[in-house]
């Protein structure tokens, strides 16, 4: 696990308030929508949010979401990829 | 038919950004004139950017219409409602001995006050005579106190749909003799919560909203504030005052689907729609019209539009349909009330309501609405107004009962 | 139109958990002016992933009306009313002050959304998948009875429905900081029990509470007592006149009453108009107060009316309730009367069920 993917999953976990869920299942390849975290469409807007603050890229568009949020491996690529 | 006495609208105010009066209102929408512009009195740091519907006249300006003196504290939800009750209340002598509630609405009440001066009430006692204007009940007491309105007085919060339901009650207090008269609406000013919330949402577009069409970006905030004075048919008859219109019919549904998303499949908006006719007794086939609530956000529209589809039976039996909301912006609890107003012209004008800015139509839903101002007959119309928590309501106006 | 609303299952969260739980004679001492809730176990009728972000208001809401549903025993219903006087506050500051530290940029939606008044009302159709009618009102201290007069109406509407009518509040953080600017609380000695005898001190003891009820047009076995009357006036002259007004129309007169709940608060300002009432019209009848142990806030009387229930079901009222030395005899019908900062009025009558 790389210092990225540790650093996102704490900051999710603080953001999206998760702390009491049992998260030793939370790996860096959990699906976060639909069938596995099963987060929602007000949590990709807190992640849209969090890119912004935390790394200074701007999502304009929330439907982008969906693909980068996959997991937090996903989220961590991009992040690497378009840091500015 | 419906047996209990229906309630008639004898009685109605508005302002908006495309007016400050019913007459003014009237006139923009006749003449496709917008009142969106880039926001220019609140501060904020959106203030030159963000397109909204917003009223171009000041506080200060507004306490000096009303003749109330500065040192009094209003915030701008209440001066804007205060403004439209004025011109609802011109007709109605209070004296009259009719029993008479006030049913407000609001979603912002004295925030515009309370942001303005978050840190100023603990910094200096200048303005702490603000803090009892926070919650959403105070202006509507303001109103109470100022008309003299005592039989019955309530504040109604559900988010966009509020005043359509605060429409709803009085209707619903008439029907069953528990009020006489009614004076029902809602009022919402512009402010850097909601302007700065709906940003956070991805929702606001940054352009002119474009309500109904395939390319829309999102909604335009606005504020308003409007009254309609609901009379029982005999209160009206012994009045002698012609009814403006009759309020037919009301529903209201919950999504149950998503905290602010409105569901897939619109079954909300459907069940509200359906709620309505059949307190109207009408088949949806006699709805000449629809003021759709249309904020133009992609959820929204594609939503509202499927339950318009389902309700009709077919993208071919939807009724003319239009979304005001190009005119004045989304103006939050105020919406369900001035569209009523609106759609009260749509009868006494006898005519469809222009949707503006729209080019392409939703390609999944196959409907258009009425770009221009056209005149036809207009019997029924049904308007619609959806808020946050899936809250959908429903009203049907007629022009005979 | 009079419509009783029959009470099958109630769910309250309070201060004073021992006290709703039957009546107890058990009740919490504070030494502060700002009271919270106790929190329940929430993940007991919450699951985590519902829970994580709801405020305390819509957890609190959403909890008592899961009870209510329970005590009823019912899966669903077919409306939602409710009330509250302030909404969802926390996360109507926690926007504010997002916009003022961050110069309106990088705001969270999450407190935006739940700053919605409605919320309470949305979270407990949303979990339980009601598509039914769905009401918020929000106007000062009769927020509940206001909700209550929809309910009624409602139910002469829909004579076959079930409803969750309930109301609630929850304390702010910088909201209290303006109350105290604007002299509302009780910055001498702030306690629970709060002392009612005179002279006593300005100000309130706030506090924060829900209560959920399921309700009906008709009894049942399950049924536990019924509201039979509601009324709101902002403002009283002849205090006398309106009760007693309010009797005549529900048919009954004030013997016919065995208790009287009145809103006193400690606030020396506004207790005397209880007083006056205490003397006067119900001057021979057994008087109890409550919210010397609830705490002030709009809804309270929702966890009033929680706790007449209880009174009514166990047929005893809590000493440390009791104002004066009447001794009810059978408790059949208790009268609350509140008021808040001498305005917003209400009266609410209820009954034991079956009779």
């Amino acid at each position: 696990m790389s210092e990225l993917t540790q650093e996102l999953k704490e900051r999710i976990i603080k953001q999206l308030n998760l702390e009491d869920i049992t998260l030793d299942d939370l790996q860096d390849d959990t699906p976060l929508f639909g069938d596995g975290l099963g987060l929602d469409s007000i949590d990709a807007l807190e992640l849209i949010v969090m890119l912004d603050k935390s790394y200074g890229i701007k999502l304009a568009d929330p439907k982008e979401g969906r693909k980068v949020f996959e997991t937090i491996q996903t989220m961590a690529d991009y992040i690497e990829a378009n840091r500015p | 038919m419906t047996q209990a006495p229906q309630a008639v609208v004898s009685g109605m105010g508005v302002v908006s950004a495309i007016g400050l009066t019913v007459a003014e209102n009237l006139d923009a929408l006749r003449h496709a004139r917008s009142g969106i512009r880039p926001l220019a009195l609140i501060p904020s740091v959106h203030k030159g950017k963000l397109l909204v519907g917003e009223i171009p006249l000041s506080n200060v300006e507004l306490y000096g219409a009303l003749g109330i003196p500065e040192d009094e504290a209003y915030t701008r939800t209440a001066l804007l409602a205060l403004l439209a009750m004025q011109e609802a209340m011109a007709e109605v002598d209070l004296g009259d001995g009719r029993r008479t509630g006030l049913i407000s609405a609001t979603t912002v009440g004295g925030m515009d006050a309370t942001e303005r001066y978050y840190d100023d009430y603990l910094e200096s006692p200048a303005h702490r005579h603000f803090i009892p204007t926070h919650p959403c009940g105070h202006f509507t007491e303001q109103i109470a106190q100022r008309y003299g309105i005592r039989n019955y007085v309530t504040t109604i919060s559900t988010a966009c749909s509020s005043a359509a339901n605060a429409i709803m009650l009085g209707a619903r207090m008439i029907r069953a003799g528990l009020l006489d008269r009614a004076i029902v609406g809602g009022a919402d000013s512009l402010s850097q919560f909601t302007i700065n919330g709906f940003n956070s949402l991805m929702i606001y577009s940054d352009t002119y909203c474009a309500p109904f069409d395939e390319h829309r970006k999102g909604l335009n905030l606005g504020e308003a504030a409007a009254f309609l004075v609901l009379e029982s048919e005999a209160t009206a008859h012994e009045l002698e005052r012609t009814p403006l219109a009759y309020v037919s019919g009301y529903g209201n549904a919950n999504d149950a689907f998503h905290q602010t998303a409105s569901s897939d499949d619109g079954e909300g908006a459907l069940l509200a729609m359906q709620s309505a006719l059949k307190v109207a007794g009408l088949p949806p086939s006699a709805i000449d019209y629809v003021n759709a609530h249309g904020t133009a956000t992609p959820n929204n529209d594609l939503s509202e539009g499927k339950a318009l589809v389902e309700l009709f039976g077919g993208n071919e039996a939807v009724p003319l349909f239009s979304s005001t909301k190009a005119f004045t912006g989304h103006t939050l609890a105020a919406a369900g009330a001035i569209e009523a107003v609106y759609s009260i012209l749509a009868l006494s004008e006898q005519a469809v309501l222009p949707n503006l800015n729209f080019n392409t139509p939703i390609a999944e839903l196959g409907i258009t609405p009425q770009t221009e101002w056209k005149a036809t007959q207009v019997r029924h119309v049904l308007s619609n107004s959806l808020g946050f928590g899936g809250n959908c309501s429903s009203l049907v106006f007629s022009k005979n009962p | 139109m009079t419509q009783t609303i029959y009470i099958h299952g109630v769910g309250a969260i309070t201060s004073q958990p021992e006290l709703l739980d039957g009546a107890t004679d058990e009740v919490r001492a504070y030494q502060q002016v700002l009271v919270p809730a106790v929190d329940p176990d929430y993940k007991a009728l919450i699951p985590a992933l519902q829970l994580r972000r709801l405020n305390k208001s819509m957890r609190m809401a959403l909890y008592a009306a899961r009870v209510a549903m329970r005590e009823a025993g019912v899966e669903q219903v077919d409306a939602i009313v409710t009330g509250t006087g302030l909404g969802c506050l926390t996360d109507s500051e926690r926007f504010v002050q997002a916009m003022r530290e961050n110069d309106e940029q990088f705001l969270n939606p999450t407190p935006f959304i739940q700053s919605t008044h409605n919320m309470a009302a949305a979270t407990i159709a949303l979990a339980i998948g009601c598509k039914g009618y769905n009401m918020t009102y929000v106007h000062n201290a009769t927020s509940m009875e206001a909700a209550m007069l929809d309910t009624m109406l409602y139910l002469c509407e829909h004579p076959e429905s079930t409803v969750l009518m309930g109301g609630g509040d929850e304390l702010g953080l910088r909201t209290p900081q303006f109350w105290e600017q604007a002299g509302y609380l009780d910055t001498v000695r702030p306690q629970v029990p709060t002392p009612l005898t005179s002279p006593g001190t300005p100000g309130e003891v706030a506090s924060e509470g829900s209560a959920f009820f399921a309700v009906s047009a008709k009894e049942s076995e399950r049924t536990v007592a019924k509201i039979t009357g509601v009324k709101t006036a902002h403002d009283v002259t002849d205090m006398s006149a309106w009760i007693g007004h309010f009797l005549v129309e529900h048919g009954i007169g004030i013997g016919d009453l065995d208790l009287v709940m009145l809103g006193y608060n400690g606030d020396n300002r506004y207790d005397a108009i209880y007083r006056s009432v205490g003397e006067g019209i119900f001057s021979d009848l057994p008087q109890a107060a409550y919210k010397h142990v609830l705490g002030e806030y709009d809804t309270v009387v929702a966890s009033g009316m929680a706790l007449a229930v209880q009174i009514l079901v166990h047929q005893r009222v809590p000493a440390v309730l009791r104002l004066n030395s009447y001794e009810p005899g059978r408790l059949r019908r208790v009268l609350l009367y509140n008021q808040r900062r001498g305005k917003n009025h209400s009266l609410v009558l209820m009954q034991t069920a079956g009779c």
